[in-house]
């Protein structure tokens, strides 16, 4: 990571390219009859020689003293020559109908290189996200991909590439991030594969979201285990390929006040029942998270909504459960412990997000009530030993804190999150955990697990920082710390996330929520989670017979409450089949986090993928092709296609810098006190003689040009 | 004029200190690593050391015995070679050490000379197979989370009287009997 090396390498080199020149002279000095005139304007050189010597110097001290705390990375990026054989393209079109958006993610493989080609590229998709079509277009044939157990899907994959056919084998390495294997593409082909998901429309603080996830945060993996990493990230401007194109149809079933997209700029054509967007920009590449928001009028305030439909054999609901509205409700004194990460993925663009973050939250203490701070990488460090008021020179103390965080080192979280939720309890309050990172790490299910056990009477609210924060993660984090996710995106966001933030944290929540159906439903998430201001709740359902309304209790501050969701006939779609089964499959999987047994998960979450056509972690796409187009005499290459690296990151190249260059300082410490040396010994021991005998001349006066 | 050559001669102090340094950590940590071998968790070599010894690398064929750190920052590299991702686990290692302190050995490795490195969950005896020059703003490493690999990585060439150049020597090692590699 050269820093400035042009000015520096400026500086150097004309030190040295004087040095010889001036060593000469002072050798010379001796054996020479010079006027001391000439002496003088001699010293005048040797004085700027050395004082350049001594910038020279001062610089490189200070620039080795940079370097050594900037950070570095490692990891990531590139084999050499893979960038240039494999480029890709995205191109995204997605229908969002009310609260369900279906997408398709096409990726154009181009194999430039001269070989046929195996591609692998790793790609992450939203949350929740239901995977049940895959289709690939290759030399003007098309291949639409079905549904396999994984390891069956596996060898026909390898079978097909032995064979010479064109397959492409689509699978889930984690909870959100998914892997594309393509093989057998002819240099010089362009083969086009399109995975198509449901993902939900999230509805928070009034606004409607959709995010769709282009890149990912490299990972950090405290321990040994796991496979599939994505460590092949590159920087965008040295990529030739991802660029992006989307053609979104928005029907979002009510009048807007207000639509946007986040992080890039688009195009809109409204459309008989909604709008239509494009990128504006064609030159976008697919190196951040795309976010679109969407705003009903003023004054259509969403109500708790339930939509069905009619799958056969069964009915399956959609319950959209939307919370009080918080002005009814007094708040109250809390506990905020707030947890920041300081590793070395927060580098760049998201530890500034993430200090913004910490000094907003504060501003939102009330003088009743309690606070601390704790700073985790590899080590975990907390302001003080026990939360403390919120004082003017307490928060004084956390913005000096604040200001000092650096982000270096690994990302070890369970220390921190430990000490949070374990710190000496304040009578009273409720303890709030605020914990603010990028979430890079590999052993999710682990800190899960901690989380679930640890957490006692406190709340854990997840903030996710960063281009490419692991959102799943956070999410997951939240859900088991009973409290909520927050996403930050931008440095101008802060502000607006974490006042949502403060409303979750401020105002009590709906707590122990039951719902009736009116019959014997089989709805996930089972147990209901807190209902926080400003954010509903999803609830998918499987029921006997068509739901009329549905009824929920809970306790607020103590006191009963109670709503209603009608029935809005005919708004659902086969989609709300597919996203109950896809939320059964994850509470599956939840229950084998937390001890349900592993066979038994797994033969459940098959069965329901098959039945319902799902890419699970057990459940892989796979289309082949039936005539092979490679002779089985040719070779074939396999080329990891890089993702591209989350904007703003300083991932660049992962190497650091090794010299300490300790040899050149010490040649030029010494070059310059031998300069120094020789003009203490050169200089006459007095000027006043020989002044006066220098004819005096009269100078013409300076110009005032120069 | 005095206060000049002070000055030099506190910078000279300095730059002479680097290597001093290098050395002196390297004893220092060796104390700490003696905690690690009676199988006790290694202490910070020093009371305000924010590292600790993670692995033992050698090369015998040089005499090369060195204590390679944990955590991947300037101030650790000081002290001597750290682990690129910052930890001693996984298979695929990077290391990475300064060119003019204690990875100036990796001038004089050649292919077939053979390294070891000690860890806590045991000693790898690997084979240099590899070493290339590599701009480090054209390329990246790969890392390979299935595959067992180490790859020591310093500044390029070694001679250079400036730092922060873009260049970097990268020495291949694979375990000795051929890579093996496992899971997808």
């Amino acid at each position: 990571m050269p820093r400035n090396p042009s000015i520096r390498d400026r500086l150097e080199s004309e030190a040295w390219n004087h040095f010889p020149e001036t060593a000469r002279r002072i050798a010379d000095r001796g054996q020479r009859h010079r006027q001391r005139r000439a002496l003088c304007w001699e010293d005048r050189i040797l004085l700027i020689v050395s004082a350049l010597l001594m910038v020279a110097l001062i610089l490189r001290v200070e620039t080795v003293h940079a370097e050594e705390d900037a950070f570095w990375g490692i990891e990531f990026s590139m084999g050499e020559q893979s960038l240039q054989s494999v480029a890709l393209d995205t191109e995204i079109s997605a229908e969002i109908t009310g609260l369900v958006a279906r997408i398709d993610v096409t990726q154009r493989f181009h194999n430039t290189g001269s070989d046929w080609a195996e591609a692998v590229y790793r790609f992450p998709l939203p949350e929740g996200a239901a995977v049940d079509r895959l289709r690939v277009e290759a030399g003007g044939r098309i291949l639409v991909g079905e549904i396999r157990e994984r390891e069956e899907a596996q060898q026909e994959y390898a079978k097909a590439l032995a064979e010479g056919k064109v397959a492409s084998l689509v699978e889930q390495q984690r909870a959100n991030q998914f892997q594309t294997k393509l093989a057998n593409i002819a240099a010089g082909e362009t083969i086009r594969v399109s995975i198509s998901f449901l993902a939900r429309v999230e509805f928070r603080d009034g606004v409607f979201a959709l995010q769709i996830p282009m890149t990912f945060t490299p990972r950090w993996m405290p321990r040994e285990g796991g496979t599939g990493r994505p460590h092949h990230l590159v920087n965008a401007e040295m990529s030739n390929g991802h660029f992006l194109e989307m053609d979104i149809l928005l029907r979002p079933g009510m009048e807007l006040s207000q639509l946007e997209s986040r992080y890039h700029d688009i195009d809109i054509q409204p459309e008989p029942d909604g709008f239509r967007l494009f990128l504006a920009d064609p030159d976008t590449r697919s190196d951040r998270v795309f976010e679109l928001n969407w705003s009903p009028d003023y004054g259509a305030t969403p109500e708790s909504t339930l939509m069905s439909w009619d799958g056969g054999d069964a009915q399956y609901a959609l319950l959209l459960l939307v919370p009080p509205l918080a002005e009814a409700i007094e708040p109250q004194a809390r506990e905020v412990v707030f947890v920041i990460d300081t590793s070395g993925s927060m580098e760049g663009a998201s530890i500034e997000q993430a200090r913004l973050a910490l000094a907003q939250g504060l501003t939102n203490l009330g003088p009743d009530d309690r606070f601390n701070l704790v700073e985790f990488n590899s080590d975990t460090r907390a302001l003080f030993d026990e939360s403390l008021p919120a004082m003017p020179w307490q928060l004084e103390k956390a913005v000096d804190f604040i200001s000092g965080l650096d982000a270096n080192g690994g990302t070890n979280m369970a220390p921190a999150l430990q000490l949070a939720m374990a710190l000496p309890e304040q009578t009273g309050l409720l303890r709030q955990v605020v914990f603010i990172t990028d979430g890079s790490v590999g052993n999710e299910r682990e800190l899960l697990v901690q989380i679930g056990e640890q957490l006692g009477d406190s709340r854990l609210f997840t903030v996710s920082i960063g281009s490419a924060p692991n959102d799943w993660f956070m999410r997951k984090a939240a859900e088991v710390g009973r409290g909520s996710h927050t996403r930050v995106g931008q440095l101008d966001e802060v502000a607006e996330r974490m006042a949502a933030l403060w409303t979750r944290i401020e105002n009590p929540a709906v707590q122990d929520i039951c719902v009736d159906w009116g019959m014997d439903a089989e709805f996930y998430p089972e147990v209901v989670p807190d209902l926080y201001a400003g954010e509903p709740l999803w609830l998918y359902a499987r029921l006997p017979r068509e739901p009329r309304d549905v009824t929920v209790c809970g306790e607020l501050e103590g006191r009963y409450w109670e709503t209603r969701a009608r029935l809005l006939p005919g708004t659902g779609g086969e989609s709300i089949a597919t996203l109950w089964a896809r939320s059964k499959v994850e509470a599956l999987e939840d229950g084998r986090m937390f001890g349900a047994d592993a066979d038994l998960v797994r033969e459940q979450v098959v069965d329901l993928a098959l039945a319902f056509g799902l890419l699970t972690r057990y459940t892989s796409l796979i289309a082949v092709d039936r005539t092979p187009v490679r002779a089985a005499s040719e070779q074939i290459e396999t080329r990891d296609v890089p993702n591209l690296l989350p904007a703003g990151s300083e991932f660049v190249a992962g190497f650091t810098q090794t010299a300490t260059g300790w040899k050149t300082q010490l040649a030029l410490s010494l070059v310059s006190l031998l300069v120094v040396l020789a003009m203490l010994l050169h200089t006459p021991p007095s000027d006043s003689r020989a002044r006066p005998k220098t004819p005096a001349r009269a100078e013409p006066a300076p110009s005032t040009g120069r | 004029m005095l206060g000049t050559a002070i000055l030099c001669l506190a910078a000279a102090a300095h730059a002479a200190w680097i290597p001093v340094k290098a050395e002196l950590a390297q004893w220092l940590i060796e104390r700490s690593w003696s905690e690690v071998l009676a199988g006790r968790p290694a202490p910070p070599p020093w009371p305000w050391a924010d590292t600790r010894p993670a692995a033992v690398l050698e090369a015998p064929a040089l005499g090369v015995r060195q204590f390679v750190l944990e955590g991947a920052s300037g101030r650790n590299l000081a002290f001597g070679p750290v682990f690129g991702n910052g930890t001693a686990d996984g298979r695929d290692l990077i290391i990475s050490g300064h060119r003019d302190t204690h990875f100036r050995f990796l001038e004089s490795l050649a292919k077939g000379d053979r390294l070891s490195i000690r860890r806590e969950s045991g000693v790898g005896e690997f084979e240099v197979v590899d070493a290339a020059v590599v701009d480090s703003r054209q390329v990246g490493m790969l890392v390979d989370p299935d595959i067992d690999r180490v790859r020591l990585v310093t500044c390029w060439p070694f001679d250079s009287p400036s730092t922060g150049g873009p260049m970097r020597y990268v020495i291949t090692a694979l375990p000795r009997g051929g890579a093996t590699r496992s899971g997808g």
